[in-house]
């Protein structure tokens, strides 16, 4: 039986992890590092896990993960790199460019300058924190605004108090799709945009691979270093998808078997 | 050329660059944060100085370095600078000593950390220089300003150096510990070790210029490095050679590089 180390946060341990858990209470010893109990010496490096997988995007989770990678061999899922990349849309969003990802154009502004093109979504800047979209949608004279109330907080309410924001081209389209990643694994969903029905799992549904995300899902995951992950997409008009949210850690509970999947590809990718 | 300089600030430092680098027959912008738009906008400039280490001028940088614009000082590095665990690696990786440092919520390290493991220093995470830190002598002291995750620098107690690089010219004065580069130093003649240390720092990472905040242990007469930076104000400077001109013809000729 394996080592396994489970890197949380106590909202992801309540809400996310508990069919994991479950599933691998017989596969895996697990040791929780959770973030509002652990004292991070980073004079310690004594771990004897044969790997530890990753389930928050916090301060103190982010540097265990830190010190895990530098300072041992034991496979860390995923790296504390592509996580912080993941979180910073605005990194993200220029390195997928970079690579040639076709993304939707992005401006990051200090409030109250409006970004070089017209409909646009507000993003928080780094999407770090355990909440959901709230959309603030505005539509006039044939323009087309959302706000993340998250981006709103986070740029004028929050402890950063940075007065900036995110802003992404709007692609209109009339689904949004979802890959999620395990591994080599691609599973491929649907669903009506959130802006549209924020109950997106209302209209979810299972679809067959499309070729053209698998490439571009796999190219990403590689340029980011994400072995587990999901990644949204939207296709305009004219048929070209864009690649708009790289999540380092999705909800695998909204796939069939999903904590098996991932339990099953981690206990593989173990040192033992 | 057309040279943008990346820049909380736009005086001091900041300006006599642009001054003298106008001087020199340049076309030079300052962005500051009230007028930097980090977007295609950016991409008329031939290079970028990054000045200061504030989030925004880092991802300006990110975005430029993507764009294949070349950003003085290397932007990855500015920002290894500015998180605290990132910089605690580049000490380390360059074969220095440091500080142990610790993280975890005020709650946890209440109860965790043994008296005589006190005294440290709470610093934020991000950050670089004196801004928001403070001596931490018993448990009494910890508070966590968002209720989030606090560093910890454990305390060294010794004599501290400002110690500044312009390429192969080192200039370390005697500071007051937890004072910023602002503060008043007190010249001292130069030990050796100081100018190893220093250049040992400098040549590992191919610096063109910085400094780093150094304490000497009392307990042990070791070096400890606890604060590097990447673009000082350089207002102690007082060596051999002009800062300005220095630093600009370095990143120039930096520049002619790439």
């Amino acid at each position: 039986m394996i080592t396994l180390g489970l890197i949380i946060d106590e909202y992801h341990l309540e809400k996310k992890a508990l069919e994991f858990m479950k599933y691998m209470q017989d596969k895996a010893k697990i040791n929780l590092y959770v973030e509002e109990r652990y004292l991070l010496d980073f004079s310690n490096v004594n771990f004897k896990e044969d790997i530890f997988v990753v389930k928050a995007k916090g301060d103190l989770v982010i540097n265990l993960a830190k010190l895990i990678d530098r300072e041992t061999h034991i496979p860390i899922i995923n790296s504390p790199m592509s996580i912080w990349l993941c979180y910073n849309r605005f990194l993200n969003s220029t390195l997928l460019k970079k690579i040639g990802i076709r993304v939707p154009d992005f401006s990051l502004n200090p409030i109250g300058v409006e970004p070089p093109f017209k409909n646009y979504i507000v993003k928080n800047i780094r999407d770090q924190r355990n909440y959901a979209f709230t959309p603030l949608i505005k539509e006039e004279e044939g323009l087309f605004n959302v706000q993340d109330e998250r981006a709103l907080i986070e740029a004028q309410g929050g402890k950063e108090n940075y007065q900036y924001l995110y802003y992404q081209q709007f692609i209109n389209s009339e689904w949004e799709y979802k890959v999620y990643c395990i591994g080599e694994d691609l599973f491929f969903y649907k669903q009506i945009p959130v802006l549209i029905n924020p109950d997106k799992m209302k209209s979810r549904k299972e679809i067959k691979e499309i070729p053209e995300l698998s490439e571009i899902a796999f190219k990403a995951l590689k340029a980011v270093g994400l072995k587990i992950a999901s990644i949204d997409f939207l296709q305009s008009e004219n048929g070209e998808f864009y690649l708009t949210d790289i999540n380092s850690s999705p909800n695998f509970d909204y796939i069939q078997n999903g904590a098996k999947k991932v339990g099953d590809y981690l206990i593989r990718m173990a040192k033992v | 050329m057309k040279i943008g300089i990346l820049s909380k600030r736009n005086k001091m430092f900041t300006a006599e660059m642009k001054k003298y680098l106008e001087s020199e027959g340049h076309i030079v912008e300052l962005y500051t944060l009230e007028n930097l738009n980090i977007n295609q906008s950016l991409l008329k400039n031939d290079f970028y100085v990054l000045k200061s280490k504030h989030m925004f001028f880092l991802y300006a940088g990110y975005f430029l370095d993507g764009n294949r614009i070349p950003v003085i000082p290397n932007v990855n590095l500015s920002y290894k600078h500015k998180n605290r665990i990132e910089a605690h690696y580049l000490i380390k990786q360059a074969g220095l000593l440091g500080p142990n440092i610790y993280m975890g919520m005020n709650d946890i390290l209440k109860a965790k950390l043994k008296k005589q493991d006190y005294p440290f220093i709470q610093k934020p995470l991000m950050g670089s220089g004196s801004a928001g830190i403070k001596l931490i002598s018993s448990s009494k002291d910890l508070k966590s300003k968002d209720g989030g995750v606090i560093y910890l620098e454990k305390f060294i107690q010794g004599v501290h150096y400002l110690s500044y690089f312009i390429g192969d010219k080192v200039c370390v004065y005697e500071k007051t510990p937890l004072s910023n580069e602002h503060s008043q130093v007190k010249a001292i003649e130069m030990t050796q070790d100081l100018i190893d240390i220093t250049l040992q720092w400098k040549n590992y990472y191919n610096m063109l210029f910085g400094h780093l905040d150094i304490v000497r242990d009392e307990k042990t007469n070791k070096l400890n490095v606890v604060d590097p930076g990447p673009f000082p104000e350089f207002i102690h400077w007082n060596c051999s050679v002009d800062p300005v001109k220095e630093v600009c013809r370095l990143i120039l000729n930096e520049y002619a590089k790439f």
